[in-house]
Protein backbone atom coordinates (compact mmCIF):
# COMPACT_ATOMS: atom_id res chain seq x y z
CA UNK A 1 0.00 0.00 0.00
CA UNK A 2 1.32 2.88 -1.02
CA UNK A 3 0.73 6.47 0.59
CA UNK A 4 1.37 9.22 -1.50
CA UNK A 5 -0.95 12.00 -1.16
CA UNK A 6 -1.62 15.17 1.66
CA UNK A 7 -3.88 13.82 4.11
CA UNK A 8 -7.34 16.11 3.50
CA UNK A 9 -6.64 17.75 -0.08
CA UNK A 10 -8.52 14.82 -1.39
CA UNK A 11 -9.98 11.21 -0.60
CA UNK A 12 -7.17 9.46 -1.61
CA UNK A 13 -5.67 8.94 1.89
CA UNK A 14 -8.84 8.15 3.66
CA UNK A 15 -9.94 5.39 1.00
CA UNK A 16 -5.79 4.05 1.32
CA UNK A 17 -6.46 3.67 5.14
CA UNK A 18 -10.21 2.18 4.31
CA UNK A 19 -8.68 -0.51 1.67
CA UNK A 20 -5.56 -1.05 3.95
CA UNK A 21 -8.18 -2.16 6.68
CA UNK A 22 -10.36 -3.73 4.41
CA UNK A 23 -7.99 -5.65 2.91
CA UNK A 24 -6.46 -6.84 6.07
CA UNK A 25 -9.23 -7.94 7.60
CA UNK A 26 -9.38 -10.71 4.98
CA UNK A 27 -5.75 -11.92 5.83
CA UNK A 28 -3.66 -10.59 2.73
CA UNK A 29 -0.26 -9.69 4.04
CA UNK A 30 0.53 -6.02 3.03
CA UNK A 31 2.77 -3.17 4.23
CA UNK A 32 2.71 0.51 3.97
CA UNK A 33 5.01 2.90 2.73
CA UNK A 34 4.54 6.47 3.14
CA UNK A 35 6.53 9.17 0.24
CA UNK A 36 6.13 12.48 -0.98
CA UNK A 37 3.01 14.46 0.14
CA UNK A 38 1.67 10.81 2.12
CA UNK A 39 4.53 11.11 5.09
CA UNK A 40 1.77 13.94 5.90
CA UNK A 41 -0.64 11.57 6.94
CA UNK A 42 1.49 10.18 9.72
CA UNK A 43 1.99 13.72 11.18
CA UNK A 44 1.13 13.77 15.32
CA UNK A 45 -1.33 16.26 16.39
CA UNK A 46 -3.80 16.60 13.18
CA UNK A 47 -6.54 19.27 13.55
CA UNK A 48 -8.74 18.88 10.40
CA UNK A 49 -11.71 20.17 12.79
CA UNK A 50 -12.06 23.52 11.15
CA UNK A 51 -12.94 21.55 7.37
CA UNK A 52 -15.23 19.22 9.53
CA UNK A 53 -13.17 15.83 9.08
CA UNK A 54 -11.85 13.54 11.27
CA UNK A 55 -8.18 13.39 11.75
CA UNK A 56 -6.58 10.79 9.67
CA UNK A 57 -2.89 10.01 11.60
CA UNK A 58 -5.09 8.58 14.69
CA UNK A 59 -5.89 5.93 12.95
CA UNK A 60 -2.75 4.49 11.72
CA UNK A 61 -1.07 3.43 15.05
CA UNK A 62 -4.54 0.97 15.24
CA UNK A 63 -3.53 -0.68 11.88
CA UNK A 64 -1.46 -3.85 13.83
CA UNK A 65 -4.52 -4.38 15.38
CA UNK A 66 -5.75 -5.87 12.23
CA UNK A 67 -2.57 -7.71 11.45
CA UNK A 68 -0.75 -5.09 9.65
CA UNK A 69 3.10 -5.30 10.88
CA UNK A 70 4.99 -3.15 8.62
CA UNK A 71 5.36 0.16 7.48
CA UNK A 72 8.45 1.99 6.14
CA UNK A 73 8.59 5.81 5.59
CA UNK A 74 10.52 7.32 2.81
CA UNK A 75 13.97 9.34 4.41
CA UNK A 76 13.95 12.10 1.73
CA UNK A 77 10.22 12.23 1.67
CA UNK A 78 10.42 13.32 5.53
CA UNK A 79 14.04 15.81 4.87
CA UNK A 80 12.58 17.38 2.63
CA UNK A 81 9.34 18.26 4.86
CA UNK A 82 11.42 19.09 7.71
CA UNK A 83 10.00 16.17 9.49
CA UNK A 84 11.99 13.46 11.65
CA UNK A 85 11.00 10.13 12.73
CA UNK A 86 9.94 11.76 16.22
CA UNK A 87 6.91 13.95 14.54
CA UNK A 88 5.55 10.49 13.59
CA UNK A 89 2.26 8.79 15.62
CA UNK A 90 3.49 6.19 15.25
CA UNK A 91 6.73 4.12 14.46
CA UNK A 92 7.72 3.47 11.24
CA UNK A 93 11.20 2.65 9.70
CA UNK A 94 12.65 5.12 7.78
CA UNK A 95 14.00 3.59 4.75
CA UNK A 96 15.78 5.10 1.48
CA UNK A 97 14.36 5.43 -2.41
CA UNK A 98 16.55 2.41 -2.78
CA UNK A 99 15.07 0.11 -0.16
CA UNK A 100 11.45 1.27 -1.31
CA UNK A 101 12.32 0.00 -4.58
CA UNK A 102 13.52 -4.01 -3.26
CA UNK A 103 10.51 -3.55 -0.87
CA UNK A 104 7.91 -3.19 -4.31
CA UNK A 105 9.76 -5.63 -6.03
CA UNK A 106 9.13 -8.11 -3.27
CA UNK A 107 5.43 -7.61 -3.71
CA UNK A 108 3.12 -9.34 -5.23
CA UNK A 109 0.84 -5.94 -5.79
CA UNK A 110 0.88 -2.34 -5.43
CA UNK A 111 -1.90 -0.21 -4.62
CA UNK A 112 -1.01 3.34 -5.10
CA UNK A 113 -3.37 6.27 -2.82
CA UNK B 1 -2.21 -14.22 -17.18
CA UNK B 2 -4.94 -13.12 -14.96
CA UNK B 3 -5.47 -8.96 -14.03
CA UNK B 4 -7.03 -7.51 -11.11
CA UNK B 5 -8.21 -3.92 -11.97
CA UNK B 6 -8.80 -1.01 -9.49
CA UNK B 7 -10.52 2.31 -10.97
CA UNK B 8 -10.23 5.20 -8.31
CA UNK B 9 -11.89 7.95 -10.30
CA UNK B 10 -15.28 8.75 -11.86
CA UNK B 11 -16.30 9.71 -15.79
CA UNK B 12 -15.07 12.36 -17.71
CA UNK B 13 -13.09 14.47 -15.18
CA UNK B 14 -10.29 12.19 -14.90
CA UNK B 15 -8.77 10.15 -17.49
CA UNK B 16 -8.53 6.68 -15.22
CA UNK B 17 -11.60 5.52 -16.23
CA UNK B 18 -11.24 5.77 -20.11
CA UNK B 19 -7.72 4.11 -19.30
CA UNK B 20 -9.15 1.24 -17.38
CA UNK B 21 -11.61 0.44 -19.85
CA UNK B 22 -9.29 0.57 -22.93
CA UNK B 23 -6.82 -1.36 -20.67
CA UNK B 24 -9.20 -4.49 -20.01
CA UNK B 25 -10.36 -4.60 -23.67
CA UNK B 26 -6.93 -4.65 -25.18
CA UNK B 27 -5.70 -7.26 -22.24
CA UNK B 28 -9.11 -9.42 -23.41
CA UNK B 29 -8.04 -8.93 -27.22
CA UNK B 30 -4.57 -10.60 -25.85
CA UNK B 31 -6.20 -13.21 -24.63
CA UNK B 32 -5.36 -12.50 -20.93
CA UNK B 33 -8.32 -13.15 -18.04
CA UNK B 34 -9.69 -10.50 -15.72
CA UNK B 35 -10.07 -11.59 -11.78
CA UNK B 36 -12.46 -8.34 -11.87
CA UNK B 37 -13.15 -4.57 -11.64
CA UNK B 38 -13.30 -2.68 -8.45
CA UNK B 39 -15.01 0.51 -8.58
CA UNK B 40 -13.29 2.34 -5.26
CA UNK B 41 -13.73 5.96 -4.08
CA UNK B 42 -15.23 7.97 -6.89
CA UNK B 43 -14.80 4.94 -9.25
CA UNK B 44 -18.17 4.48 -8.56
CA UNK B 45 -19.69 7.06 -10.45
CA UNK B 46 -18.86 4.80 -13.59
CA UNK B 47 -21.81 2.59 -12.23
CA UNK B 48 -24.17 5.01 -12.50
CA UNK B 49 -26.70 4.06 -15.76
CA UNK B 50 -28.04 7.62 -16.40
CA UNK B 51 -24.80 8.83 -17.39
CA UNK B 52 -26.27 9.93 -20.48
CA UNK B 53 -23.57 12.57 -22.67
CA UNK B 54 -24.99 14.13 -25.51
CA UNK B 55 -23.07 12.75 -28.35
CA UNK B 56 -20.24 11.65 -26.11
CA UNK B 57 -18.14 8.09 -25.26
CA UNK B 58 -20.91 6.44 -23.06
CA UNK B 59 -18.49 5.75 -19.87
CA UNK B 60 -20.89 4.35 -17.69
CA UNK B 61 -22.07 2.01 -20.79
CA UNK B 62 -18.20 0.71 -21.46
CA UNK B 63 -18.28 -0.76 -17.47
CA UNK B 64 -21.94 -1.98 -18.35
CA UNK B 65 -20.91 -3.64 -21.71
CA UNK B 66 -17.67 -5.40 -19.53
CA UNK B 67 -19.94 -6.66 -16.85
CA UNK B 68 -22.87 -7.89 -19.03
CA UNK B 69 -20.05 -9.75 -21.08
CA UNK B 70 -19.46 -11.81 -17.53
CA UNK B 71 -16.67 -9.79 -15.94
CA UNK B 72 -17.29 -8.98 -12.46
CA UNK B 73 -17.30 -5.38 -12.51
CA UNK B 74 -18.11 -4.33 -8.76
CA UNK B 75 -18.66 -1.27 -6.81
CA UNK B 76 -17.90 -0.31 -3.16
CA UNK B 77 -21.22 -0.09 -1.19
CA UNK B 78 -19.44 2.59 1.35
CA UNK B 79 -18.17 4.27 -1.61
CA UNK B 80 -21.83 4.41 -3.16
CA UNK B 81 -22.99 5.79 0.16
CA UNK B 82 -21.17 8.56 0.07
CA UNK B 83 -21.96 9.38 -3.41
CA UNK B 84 -26.34 9.04 -3.26
CA UNK B 85 -25.53 6.38 -5.65
CA UNK B 86 -28.17 3.83 -4.74
CA UNK B 87 -28.83 0.13 -5.95
CA UNK B 88 -31.54 1.00 -8.30
CA UNK B 89 -29.33 3.61 -9.86
CA UNK B 90 -26.63 0.81 -10.40
CA UNK B 91 -26.12 -0.17 -13.88
CA UNK B 92 -27.98 -3.63 -14.16
CA UNK B 93 -24.37 -5.81 -14.89
CA UNK B 94 -22.60 -3.97 -12.08
CA UNK B 95 -22.65 -5.10 -8.43
CA UNK B 96 -22.32 -3.57 -5.36
CA UNK B 97 -20.21 -5.16 -2.50
CA UNK B 98 -17.49 -4.46 -0.45
CA UNK B 99 -14.22 -4.25 0.31
CA UNK B 100 -13.62 -8.65 0.41
CA UNK B 101 -13.92 -8.50 -3.22
CA UNK B 102 -10.94 -6.09 -3.71
CA UNK B 103 -9.02 -9.13 -1.62
CA UNK B 104 -10.41 -11.48 -3.69
CA UNK B 105 -9.37 -9.99 -6.62
CA UNK B 106 -5.62 -9.28 -5.11
CA UNK B 107 -5.42 -12.94 -3.75
CA UNK B 108 -6.52 -14.27 -7.66
CA UNK B 109 -4.95 -12.06 -9.85
CA UNK B 110 -1.36 -12.41 -11.24
CA UNK B 111 -0.82 -8.31 -11.48
CA UNK B 112 -2.91 -5.88 -10.25
CA UNK B 113 -3.20 -2.37 -11.98
CA UNK B 114 -5.01 0.75 -10.68
CA UNK B 115 -6.43 3.28 -12.31
CA UNK B 116 -6.54 7.05 -10.46
CA UNK B 117 -4.83 10.27 -10.09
Amino acid sequence: MLMRKAPYGSVYPAEGFRAMMGVAVFELPLCVIFLDDGVYTLVKGQDPSALEMKPLGAGFPTLPDVGIKEFYVHDQSLAERGLTAADLVMQARVVSGTEIEKILAGCAAVLPF
Amino acid sequence: MKLGIMVLEGPYQHQAADSAYYFVRAALARGHQIAGIFLFADGVQNANRFINPPGERNIGQRFEELAAQGIRVVACTACAKFRGLKPDIKSQHLQLSGLGVLADYLREADRFVTFGD
